[in-house]
């Protein structure tokens, strides 16, 4: 079990992904928007921040700009129904990027992926 | 353009200049200014031998990575080398920390790239280059970038023969016959000697080739880890496990015998490298029309030297071996062995010996000044005497190892 912070604007969508990762035990906090997902990480860091991209206001690649400059250690997947965003340097800072689909498969993979790695140190 | 090139003709460059150190060991030259920023050679600062060869070697898409005391390097950047076609796509630019991905500045060398991954994001080079803006040396970047995409490298460090008991402060590579970097020791206490010749290590020059993405890799990856967010000590000895990381023999456009590459970290590194300058025939070479080094323009009357009367106690204005920028007078003084920057004045019967006098500082009458280094806008009294007494220097002046005085930028006597 993780604490993970979904951070996505549509709200079909929130509940969808929520739903699906908290029946995989995880304990999930939702917000709506970057500056939101930013002010979340400062308030309780989680284990995990899964990161809509595509967002008013602030878009996700900002938001993990700035979640990483106050802690870089936080684990985060981007997950967009777009894949462009994918050759982009700043994307490259996450630890996953999956394109959304209605099928979960892939997210929650990642998901375990990405928790089961977080303690290790990477090495270059 | 090499025909090897798999990116095509239209191969695209990135130098990023990395200019925020603070040259500490330099002090007090660096007390208002960033180490590439510290005038060198009477007109030139430090930065203009690395833009120098940038320029000389059409790698025209130049960021220069400011940071500590940034301002007069900035104004130097932006007055003097404002020369590129931005509508062509060149142009040499400074840029501050910008604060996208971290909070701090600059913790080391791969972080400053880290933290303008955004930067690279806008011009998505193919290769990225990184130099230094503070060494002083003539290099082909052209060259390099050939051997590069000849090796099909994912890395390249551009690297000189030192011999071994100047390698402990650098970086040294072991290679195969190959050029392949095998090993890497940063700032080793026994650094790995060239096969054959136990007196000499393959250091790195500081300058690095890159395949963007996995530049963009290697500084992500590195900036998760607590390492010391270094080249030399943490990215380079990483990659050469795994990745194609070759060594480019450093091939000097000085065209002297012996290979050229100065880092200028200590104040009698830095007096030495200008006293070179003043000899017969200098081991760096200012005046091949082949390889410019260029500055920012001066608009200043020429160089003068006025009164011409017999006498022990004559004023005759007297420059011997000597390098004099536009703008000084020499005003019925003596100047030998020494380095005049822009708008100097040397008042009668003064004598200044192998020295270094910097921009608007004048000699009052009657001075005497022997190795010593008098920084910008210093207004040394009549009849004061430097580098003749180290007690009484001491009192009043910071003195290097070997006994050069410093004064600094704007001191004030009473």
């Amino acid at each position: 079990m993780a604490t993970i912070l979904l951070v996505e604007d549509n709200e079909n969508q929130q509940v969808l992904f929520a739903e699906e990762l908290r029946l995989d035990g995880h304990d999930v906090a939702v917000v709506g928007s970057g500056a939101e997902a930013i002010e979340a990480v400062r308030e309780r860091p989680p284990d995990l921040v899964v990161l809509d991209v595509a967002m008013p206001e602030m878009d996700g690649i900002e938001a993990l700009g700035r979640i990483l400059a106050e802690n870089n250690r936080i684990p985060i997947i981007l997950h967009t129904a777009y894949a462009t965003y994918k050759d982009s340097f700043m994307a490259w800072s996450a630890d996953a990027y999956v394109i959304k689909s209605s099928d979960l498969s892939e997210l929650k993979a990642e998901v375990s992926r990405v928790l089961a790695n977080r303690e290790k140190p990477k090495a270059p | 353009m090499s025909i090897l090139t798999p990116y095509g003709p239209r191969l695209k460059v990135i130098a990023m200049v990395l200019a925020g150190g603070q040259g500490e060991r330099l002090y007090p030259l660096t007390k208002d200014r960033a180490k590439p920023a510290v005038p060198f050679g009477g007109i030139y600062r430090i930065i203009d031998f690395t833009l120098s060869n940038c320029v000389n070697s059409g790698v025209r898409r130049v960021f220069v990575l400011t940071q500590y005391k940034s301002s007069s390097l900035d104004y130097h950047v932006h007055f003097g080398w404002n020369i590129l076609s931005d509508e062509l796509g060149e142009f040499i630019r400074c840029i501050p920390p910008q604060q996208r991905m971290s909070t701090t500045w600059y913790l080391g060398t791969a972080d400053a790239i880290y933290q303008n991954i955004y930067t690279l994001e806008q011009e998505r080079p193919h290769l990225t280059l990184i130099a230094s803006g503070d060494h002083v040396y003539k290099m082909n970047y052209r060259a390099m970038l050939d051997f590069h995409l000849e090796k099909r490298a994912e890395l390249t460090i551009a690297c000189i023969p030192v011999p071994k008991n100047e390698a402990t402060r650098l970086g040294v590579a072991v290679v195969d016959r190959d050029s392949r970097i095998l090993d890497f020791k940063e700032k080793a206490d026994d650094p790995p000697t060239l096969p054959g010749s136990p007196d000499l290590c393959l250091a790195s020059m500081g300058v690095y080739l890159f395949n963007t993405p996995e530049l963009v890799r290697q500084v992500i990856a590195d900036s998760k880890t607590d390492s010391q967010h270094d080249f030399g000590k943490n990215i380079i000895p990483a990659m050469i496990k795994e990745k194609a990381v070759f060594a480019h023999d450093f091939k000097d456009e000085n065209k002297k015998p012996q290979k050229y590459w100065r880092d200028i970290g200590t104040r009698d590194a830095y007096w030495e490298a200008n006293m070179d300058l003043v000899e017969v025939d200098p081991l760096f070479n200012l005046y091949d029309s082949d390889w410019p080094i260029r500055t920012a323009p001066l608009q200043f009357p020429p160089a003068k030297t006025i009164f011409n009367e017999e006498g022990p106690r004559g004023r005759r204005g007297t420059l011997i071996n000597s390098l004099v920028s536009p703008g000084c007078v020499v005003s019925g003084g003596h100047v030998e062995r020494s380095i005049l920057s822009p708008n100097v004045r040397v008042e009668e019967t003064a004598r200044v010996t192998e020295s270094i006098i910097m921009d608007d500082s004048t000699i009052g009458r009657g001075c005497t000044v022997h190795r010593a280094i008098i920084d910008k806008n210093v207004h040394i009294p009549d009849g004061t005497a430097i580098g003749l007494d180290p007690e009484a220097d001491a009192k009043l002046y910071a003195i290097t190892t070997k006994g050069i005085v410093v004064v600094p930028r704007g001191m004030h006597y009473r």
